[in-house]
């Protein structure tokens, strides 16, 4: 597949001016860690912007970084954590999800997949923490949105507009994002229980006004854990563990620190569980109340491992890629509300089956609208949510 | 001066037609007569003023549909208000336009503690959230100053803020969800209950959109449990330059206060006089701090607050004893605006934002233009995220003073932009703020802009004339119509 790399951002948008006026579209790589999340993209050219990597302004007492788009995730940790800062969002490494190396995933990509963790409970989705970004269009042109700084009404909010939307809106140059500061010290209560239990459980701590940062259940063979994470500086945690052993006393709860804390939050993050092998792997977003409840329905005897996260708001499950799955949890999120995203499959089921939650009429014309407003003529990531977009 | 789109003359000839399709589809609500439409000639931008051609006020989003379709079939334009509170004009009405009102729906429709969020209409009042989930030890985080009277629909228009944004974020970060009526009359719910959406993130766009892109008729908004201690430190300064290295220094430390307000010495002057809150009257500058959370939590940032803040020069560092005395030192900050009054009759209130860093350089630079224009004016400051507001009074019988104080506003927003900062933090650029876009956006990029308008509303009926400089057809911007989900001739290839 012909590959096209641009230095900088210049490059690139003469790359893709070129490209609409030959009507030869692109797949957008960076990373190329998450290149089978989608549909397959009905592209013969490859747009490789690696190059538009490193770090243009970090201003740490501002809370404020602004990075090129490719920039490694992993660079931007490391150079955060000199300052005792993070990305708020918790980013995910989905790479091994796909076959990839862990630690390759760039800013760029995880934006546009919105890949954020479990922290969102506390802090919000990717789109919560970029407040600016430069891009290319579709025709090829730069554009500028959003700002510098945290607080910022002055025209559309496109920065947010780009975070999930797969890059079929505009090729990422320059992100700019607030980053928040790393906690003195992580702690995660875990409690040993039913589904149903650990379900209720972490809902009642979410009603806690403990600032909780992660709340996720994981089964096991028996009884699976209910992790409840609190983060602050060390007297505050300390209270916060405190006043969570109190309110789950009945419950057999452990706490866990330091690296452990950090590590069981991370893998249901990154789905750890299921990086091994290649098996068929959906997220459905209900809400919270309608968690076990959708588990229940969506689950089968062919059911391969779950985890659960945002206290029920997400589940991970291994459940097949086929047109019966999907229209059983399509039937959930109409009862209860939310999307249903095959995640991970073989590419005949990616081409074939609706890999993101199927829009109404009135959705998808106006999804149709919008990216005709970005990419008129259909070069940045072409099918990839949706056909024709 | 602002400019608004010249009025169709067509559309003002048709006006009794208008009123008797709209009284079909809300018989108690229409208002047509002069005196009456007085009320809706303008928003909190008192400066300007427009008589709307004809006001409806819909209990119904069935009825919001119905007016939408309604106008998008007849081509008539139509301007969304919630309670009018915009200080940037974004609900001014159009001579030629409907006035859509949205004060009557005004019901909260659901409260779900176990999801933890409140489904609203939009005419519900953004302080009547947090009252309706108090009891239970709730609150809705987003609190701007306006919020006795402010409504949840314009606070999405808007993406409100307020005085806790750096902790708990502007209304974005709060808004889970919104059904949103199409200006062809189709409804667009995006996000709910749940975390986001499968497709593209167009509630993002649609909260802070100015009325542009659709009419929200619910809301479903994020609660938070209270934190059980709230606490307030009142820190004094000699310096403007200390104050603002003491900003710096608490965020460096890792610690985001619940809030962190600024005054300059006018400010603090004018509030002592007006409301006597008791500040330290030698005072180049004050801070006003709260920190919020568990009662380990508060301590500690509290004397860590302390501790950089005497670092940093701080000529006193006050713990405030007890609510009383929290309440009196937040009675100043909250009577800032109204302490103009005794200045001068008028006030322009400037709305930009700065790298906190450039915050002394840019006092100094206002300082000097407010010489220069002969104008007083006063600071008072979102510090912990750097949303200025400069009040310049003025009286406006004296002849060329408004004309003169929006000079001097539109310098200091041109300067936040020069300093790395942006026109507009919390009140929107409505029409006040539209002819300065080009400061921040090249014309292609307030072209991708409108181009998303026209994705939404290609007629460009729905508040027209607000936020960009020039009004654009959108056949200008180059934008493809789509018709259910298909390109006009799809199968050509397009140059």
């Amino acid at each position: 597949m012909p590959s096209v790399s641009p230095l900088n951002e210049a490059e690139a948008a003469d790359a893709v001016r070129e490209a609409a006026q030959t009507n030869s579209p692109f797949e957008i790589v960076a990373g190329g860690t998450k290149r089978d999340y989608g549909r397959p993209v009905t592209a013969e050219a490859v747009l490789d912007v690696s190059a538009l990597s490193g770090i243009v302004k970090y201003e740490p007492e501002e809370l404020v970084l602004t990075v090129r788009a490719a920039t490694p995730i992993s660079e931007i940790n490391a150079v955060l954590a000199e300052k005792k800062q993070m990305l708020g969002f918790e980013p995910c490494d989905w790479g091994p999800l796909f076959g990839a190396q862990a630690g390759r995933a760039t800013l760029g990509g995880v934006v546009a997949t919105n890949a954020c963790g479990s922290r969102r409970v506390k802090a919000g989705a990717v789109r919560d923490h970029v407040i600016g970004c430069r891009f290319v269009n579709g025709k090829g042109e730069v554009i500028k949105a959003g700002g510098h700084v945290i607080k910022n009404v002055t025209g559309f909010d496109l920065p947010k507009l780009m975070c999930g939307a797969f890059g079929t809106l505009g090729v990422l140059t320059e992100i700019t994002l607030r980053v928040s500061p790393l906690p003195e010290r992580v702690a995660v209560l875990a409690i040993t229980c039913e589904p149903e239990t650990g379900f209720r459980l972490l809902r009642e701590a979410a009603k806690l006004p403990l600032d909780v940062s992660g709340l996720a259940y994981v089964p096991a063979e028996r009884l699976g854990t209910s992790y409840i994470r609190v983060e602050g500086a060390q007297t505050a945690v300390a209270q916060k563990l405190a006043e969570l052993q109190k309110r789950f006393a009945g419950q057999s709860g452990k706490p866990l620190d330091g690296a452990a804390a950090q590590e069981c939050f991370r893998a249901i993050g990154d789905g750890a569980s299921f990086a091994d092998g290649r098996s068929d792997l959906w997220r459905l977003c209900v809400p919270a109340t309608s968690a076990p409840e959708a588990l229940l329905a969506a689950r089968t005897e062919k059911t391969g491992p779950w985890c659960a996260d945002w206290a029920g708001g997400l589940l991970w499950l291994g459940l097949p890629a086929d047109a019966d799955t999907a229209m059983r949890l399509r039937s959930l999120t109409a009862r209860f509300g939310g999307h249903a995203t095959l995640m991970r499959a073989g590419p005949e089921a990616r081409a074939e089956l609706a890999l993101f939650e199927p829009e109404t009429k009135t959705r998808a014309a106006i999804t149709q609208s919008v990216k005709a407003a970005f990419d008129p003529k259909h070069i940045l990531n072409p099918g990839r949510m949706f056909e024709g977009i | 001066m602002i400019t608004l789109p010249p009025p169709e003359p067509k559309t003002l000839a048709r006006r009794a037609e208008i009123a008797g399709a709209l009284k079909r589809i809300v018989p108690d609500g229409v208002i047509g007569d002069e005196a009456s439409l007085t009320a809706f000639d303008c928003d909190a931008l008192t400066a300007y003023r427009q008589r709307p051609l004809l006001c409806v006020l819909p209990e119904t989003a069935d009825q919001v549909a119905a007016i939408l379709n309604y106008a998008g079939r007849e081509n008539v334009r139509v301007v969304p208000r919630g309670a009018g509170t915009s200080l940037s004009g974004g609900a001014l009405p159009l001579a030629d336009g409907i006035l859509l009102g949205l004060s009557r729906m005004s019901r909260i429709l659901d409260i779900d503690y176990e999801n933890r969020c409140v489904v609203v209409q939009p005419g519900v009042t953004n302080a009547s959230v947090t009252r309706a989930v108090q009891g239970r030890g709730f609150y809705y985080a987003p609190d701007p100053s306006s919020q006795i009277a402010c409504t949840i629909g314009g606070n999405v228009a808007e993406n409100s803020g307020g005085i806790h944004c750096l902790k708990y974020g502007l209304t974005t970060q709060n808004l889970m969800g919104v059904e949103l009526v199409l200006m062809n009359g189709e409804r667009l719910p995006l996000g709910g209950k749940h975390a986001g959406d499968g497709g593209l993130d167009l509630l993002s766009v649609v909260c802070g959109s100015e009325g542009m892109l659709g009419v929200v008729t619910e809301a479903t908004l994020r609660i938070l449990p209270k934190p059980p201690v709230s606490r307030t430190l009142l820190i004094a300064f000699s310096h403007v330059r200390a104050a603002g290295e003491t900003v710096a220094a608490i965020i460096a430390a890792g610690i985001i206060p619940a809030a962190l307000e600024f005054m300059d010495r006018r400010c603090i002057e004018a509030v002592e006089a007006f409301c006597a809150p008791n500040y330290p009257r030698d005072a180049e500058a004050i801070l006003i701090g709260e920190i919020d959370g568990m009662p380990a939590e508060v301590d500690y940032e509290a004397q860590a607050i302390g501790e950089i803040a005497r670092a940093h020069g701080a000529t006193s560092v006050r713990d405030c004893v007890d609510e009383a005395d929290r309440a009196r030192v937040w009675s100043g900050r909250k009577a800032a605006f109204g302490a103009m009054g005794r200045l001068e009759p008028d006030m322009l209130c400037m709305d930009g934002t700065i790298p906190r860093k450039k915050l002394p350089d840019v006092l100094e630079r206002i300082s000097e233009l407010s010489e220069h224009y002969g104008l007083v004016c006063c600071n008072v400051f979102h510090a912990g995220d750097g949303n200025l507001h400069p009040l310049i009074v003025f009286d406006c019988m004296s002849p060329g003073a408004l004309e003169k104080a929006e000079t001097f506003g539109a310098d200091i927003l041109k300067l936040c932009v020069a300093m790395g900062g942006v026109l507009t933090g919390e009140h929107g650029v409505g029409v006040e703020k539209k002819a300065l876009m080009g400061e921040m956006f090249s014309d292609i990029d307030l072209a991708q802009q409108e181009r998303l308008k026209c994705a939404f509303d290609g007629q460009g009926l729905l508040n027209p004339g607000k936020v960009f400089p020039t009004l654009h057809a959108c056949v200008e911007l180059g934008r493809m119509h789509v018709k259910d989900g298909r390109l006009p001739f799809a199968n050509l290839p397009r140059m």
